[in-house]
């Protein structure tokens, strides 16, 4: 099977449970192949839960979830060390975070303490206790949910967190017909419980390494630090997209390219990727609140001002 | 959208003003082809339009306008009004005939109602492309353009005055053209045409052309710039014929020899007619005659006592002139192409042969030879003459003086003639020139030489001719500088009598070109292009002697200087540095240092630009309109010089590289622009939207791989080149 193959069988997988949310499916594989993770940010009931449940037996991989509330700590999600009386010394009870595909469930209702001990994890693959380090087992895939900030109860998430996730995305509500289509298929039974794996884990960590072969032109790098640099000089910006976001949005759109079969990066993944990756780095000024601006907005006007390159000014 | 027009009554007012306008082509046709019957013709087309304005089913309006035309043919040939029995046999039995005629290819046979037939059916195709210039287009401006071309071709070659016509031509179209913009803005926009809206467009509209055609109709009109092509265009079909001579009184006269000096100046156009042919050992200058009287415009020749001597053949001709040892005699053997009744003699001649009955009548005013046969004038094919080079003695020419000329005959009275209007500046100049020499030979050699040396230009075509208080001389002396052998032959004529020396203005031809004979023999080819004039000059004790003052011409430089001049005392003044063959004037431009021949040149292009600024500054705007246009144009052949080159071009990613932005360049010149921030991918779709094609999306995809994806090799280039002349193509529609 051809590298686009596999993707789409994730995604067609995927969609089997997921009724209606294509792009949702193949943005989180995205994600997953680019070795990022994914900030859901929606309602609940509109099936984040399933989408990471059906993403996770789709690659065979192991799932683990945690449930964020205000009590939480940071050892309920990292693990913690219990003294065995049996063989005198402390072992290891690896936390829910040990795991290859976790959802973290409503991130924004727990303590920030609870929060960075999650967030530092994604970005070492690492977690230390007792001044020992464990590495996650690869492949590792965090994607996160949280409610609206807007809701009461919520620690909303430092930007400098947000920054630890590649992807930003929502579901939405599925459409009239889909919504009929998930009661149907929910009829007799849950349909995840049917869903088999359609690649292996070494697939997909094989994908995770070809995916860093996808070309990416020096004028690609070039758009998107001009994209990156045009955030950070936008009027209503008050904090633009860091290099990280640059670095983001050029591993997201290598998986991209590949999830459409090139082997390499065109302007159009670029545009494509560009709210998803950039939308959730800026901190804007209180004017863009009032002028009701959003940041997909944002994103949204540099893209249509900058220039997309299309022709290389020195001939190589 | 609907194509076409929507307002009704707009359309009305269309059809009624092409109508007139179409009227504006019958009017001259019938005119010129003495047809009647116009009002016939203006009802068929008025019948067409109306068929098309009501939107008469095709079968219908086809119907009628046949009926219409047999009608007609049937009113006009037979005496029957309706379709009766009689007429029916008429339409039947042309029929036939015309048919018959038609398969037989017999195109005489051909009957006046079947050709009235033809016509009708020109109109009708006409007015049906009328109807679609109107009504689908919006735009006649094609129809306008094409009605004037037809006027004022009309009215230049044909007996056709279109003086009204193109007044009414120009009003009608532009109104149409106005009134059709109008109305497509409108459409295009999809606004509806409210009559206040109309009237105010109308309005402007209607007063500017009123305006612009008043004002066009009152002006005064300027002559005609440009000759009537009709004359020049015939004489050009009718080839060279008799030469008029460069002075004639047309403004660009063709060169040849002529009788009528009274004009001189004007350009000439060169003839290479054949006047003879001289099998003869040395080149000569071939005289025919000389004028004695300057006018200030040109010569005449004084009525004077004429004394004529007759000669026979075998005779000794007494020209007037010396003549050299009878060792050193040649024969100059003609032979003519155009022929004259007079002889065209070699300096030096002693004998002519011709057919026995011959007579030669020399005047001694003009030293004509004219030749006639029992007591008619006679045009000699073949001749002969001997002649020997006169010799003059550069001492004896030395000798003479000023003195000598008080004792000059009253004969020569007409030699020294000058007219009173002569500018005093002429005098002065000649004063000048010859101040420093001492006898008259000098004197004259220094005139002679004057115009080389003094920025004087030989030229044909820009050469002035004398206003009306103008001094042909003066003009070219003191302004203009520029002219032909009339020019520097006149001046010096003019300058020498003003000195009192004797001098006369010789017509005749230069030597010609230089051939051999079938028999080896040296020969000299004289065609209209050597008509020349030179001068001639009186010295007393010396008698005539020929000299050259153009600028390019040797001369009569065959003369034989007397050598013994130069063992006397004269060495402090070098003897006039003269070699046989060798061309004086010439001789001393070469002389010039190269500095000065650079300014010299210099000179010349400076003043050839001053004199043709107006030309200059026409074809500049011409060229510099013709090249902007065809920059505004240029989405429209872009793609003819595109396609091609691109073929010729290797198959490869750097072609295809430079070609593809080259479609996206003539893209935006077609007018569907990428914006900054739109991918290829986008564009593409948008411009495959536009043109409903998948090339774009084709060319863009390879293009993609090939830059973004540095994939430069495998690509399927036959079929993305026909993607792309596809595209290409459609931006020049």
């Amino acid at each position: 099977m051809r590298n686009q193959e596999k993707i789409h069988a994730i995604v067609d997988n995927i969609e089997r449970v997921m009724i209606g949310k294509r792009e949702i499916a193949e943005l989180s594989v995205v994600a997953l192949i680019a070795q990022g993770h994914v900030l859901l940010e929606d309602v609940p009931g509109v099936g984040k839960t399933m989408m990471v449940r059906a993403l996770a037996k789709s690659v065979g991989a192991q799932f683990k979830r945690i449930q964020f509330t205000p009590d939480l700590l940071p050892s309920d999600v990292i693990g913690v060390s219990i003294y065995n009386p049996k063989d005198m010394e402390f072992q290891f009870r690896p936390g829910p975070i040990m795991g290859n595909i976790v959802l973290a469930d409503e991130i924004n209702r727990t303590s920030p303490k609870t929060q960075s001990a999650l967030l530092e994890g994604m970005e070492e693959a690492s977690v230390t206790i007792d001044g020992e380090t464990m590495m996650i087992p690869k492949p590792f895939f965090v994607m996160a949910t949280q409610n609206p900030i807007e809701y009461e109860g919520t620690y909303p998430l430092p930007e400098a967190q947000l920054d630890r996730f590649l992807l930003k995305l929502r579901m939405g509500y599925p459409s009239h017909s889909e919504e009929i289509e998930v009661l149907k298929r929910a009829e007799k039974s849950a349909p995840i419980e049917d869903l088999n794996s359609v690649i292996s884990l070494e697939d997909l960590i094989l994908l995770q390494k070809e995916v860093k072969d996808i070309v990416v032109d020096d004028t690609i790098k070039n758009y998107i630090v001009d994209l990156a640099n045009r955030t950070r000089k936008d009027s209503y910006v008050y904090l633009g997209v860091s290099p990280r976001g640059s670095l983001a949005l050029m591993r997201a759109s290598q998986a991209f390219a590949m999830l459409k079969g090139r082997d390499f990066v065109t302007p159009d993944d670029i545009q494509y990727l560009a709210p998803f990756v950039f939308s959730h780095r800026m901190i804007l000024r209180s004017e863009a609140r009032y002028d009701g601006i959003t940041p997909e907005e944002i994103v949204e006007r540099i893209l249509t001002k900058t220039n997309v390159p299309i022709k290389r000014l020195v001939k190589q | 959208m609907k194509i076409g027009l929507q307002n009704k009554w707009l359309q009305v007012l269309f059809y009624i003003l092409v109508f007139f306008l179409f009227r504006e082509w019958l009017l001259p046709v019938l005119e010129l082809t003495q047809t009647n019957y116009l009002s016939v013709f203006l009802a068929f087309i008025a019948l067409c339009f109306l068929f098309s304005f009501l939107s008469v089913p095709w079968w219908l309006s086809a119907a009628g306008k046949l009926v219409y035309i047999t009608w007609v043919i049937v009113i006009i040939y037979t005496d029957e009004v309706f379709f009766t029995r009689e007429a029916q046999s008429f339409l039947f039995g042309e029929l036939m005939t015309n048919a018959g005629a038609l398969f037989s290819r017999d195109w005489s046979l051909i009957t006046d109602p079947f050709r009235t037939a033809l016509f009708f059916s020109l109109l009708w195709m006409t007015a049906y492309l009328i109807h679609h210039w109107i009504n689908v287009r919006i735009n006649i401006f094609m129809f306008f353009f094409m009605t004037v071309i037809f006027i004022a071709t009309l009215d230049t070659f044909s007996p056709y005055e279109a003086d009204g016509s193109i007044l009414r031509v120009m009003i009608l179209g532009l109104l149409l053209s106005g009134l059709l913009k109008v109305a497509k803005i409108m459409q295009q926009n999809h606004i509806t045409m409210t009559r206040e809206k109309f009237v105010s467009l109308v309005i402007p509209l209607v007063a500017l052309v009123a305006f612009s055609a008043a004002i066009g109709y009152l002006l005064p009109k300027a002559g005609p710039i440009w000759e009537d092509p009709v004359p020049f265009i015939q004489s050009f079909a009718e080839g060279a014929g008799e030469g008029t001579g460069p002075g004639s009184a047309a403004k660009i006269g063709k060169i040849g020899y002529g009788e009528d000096d009274s004009k001189l100046g004007g350009a000439f156009r060169s003839d290479n007619t054949v006047v003879f042919e001289a099998i003869v050992k040395t080149p000569q200058y071939w005289k025919i005659e000389t004028k004695d009287t300057y006018t200030t415009k040109g010569w005449e020749q004084s009525v004077s006592s004429n004394e004529i001597r007759n000669y026979t053949v075998g005779d000794t001709l007494d020209t007037g002139f010396p003549t050299g040892p009878v060792e050193d005699q040649d024969v100059a053997q003609y032979t003519f192409s155009l022929e004259y009744p007079f002889l065209m003699y070699p300096y030096g001649s002693v004998q002519a042969e011709a057919p026995e009955g011959t007579t030669f009548s020399i005047s001694n005013n003009t030293q004509k030879i004219e030749t006639f046969q029992e007591n008619k004038e006679v045009k000699l094919k073949t001749y002969n003459i001997a002649f020997s080079e006169p010799s003059y003695s550069l001492t004896a020419l030395r000798a003479t003086s000023l003195e000598d000329l008080s004792i000059l005959s009253q004969d020569f009275s007409r030699y020294l003639q000058l007219p009173e209007e002569l500018p005093e500046r002429v005098r002065e100049l000649a004063q000048t020139i010859t101040e420093n020499e001492a006898n008259l030979y000098d004197k004259a050699r220094a005139i002679e030489r004057y115009f080389p040396r003094n920025g004087f230009i030989y030229d044909q075509k820009n050469v002035a001719a004398p206003e009306k208080d103008q001094d042909y001389v003066d003009q070219f002396l003191f302004d203009t500088k520029r002219g032909y052998c009339d020019n520097f032959s006149t001046s010096m004529v003019v300058m020498l009598r003003s000195l009192d020396i004797p001098a006369r203005w010789v017509k005749g031809f230069a030597e010609g070109k230089e051939m051999r004979a079938e028999n080896g023999d040296k020969m000299y080819q004289v065609t209209n292009n050597n008509a020349h004039s030179w001068v001639e000059a009186y010295f007393p004790g010396i008698g005539w002697m020929p000299f050259e003052p153009t600028i390019g011409f040797s001369g009569t430089g065959n003369i034989d200087y007397d050598l013994e001049a130069d063992s006397t005392e004269t060495p402090e003044e070098p003897v006039v540095p003269e070699q046989p063959d060798k061309p004086e004037s010439t001789q001393q431009e070469e002389s010039k240092p190269f500095s000065e021949q650079f300014t010299d040149m210099l000179q010349n292009f400076t003043s050839w630009i001053s004199d043709n600024k107006g030309r200059i500054i026409f074809w500049s705007i011409v060229a510099i309109g013709f090249f902007y246009v065809m920059f505004r144009i240029r989405k429209k052949w872009m793609p003819k010089i595109l396609v091609p080159y691109y073929r010729l071009r290797k198959d490869n990613w750097h072609s295809f590289e430079t070609s593809y932005h080259r479609l996206l360049k003539q893209l935006e010149l077609y007018g569907i622009e990428r914006t900054e921030g739109q991918t290829l991918q986008t564009y593409a779709k948008y411009v495959d939207s536009f043109f409903g094609s998948k090339d774009m999306k084709v060319l863009t995809t390879a293009y993609e791989k090939g830059f973004y994806g540095k994939n430069i090799e495998s690509h399927e280039w036959l079929q993305l080149r026909e993607s792309w002349e596809n595209l290409i193509n459609r931006t020049s529609g």
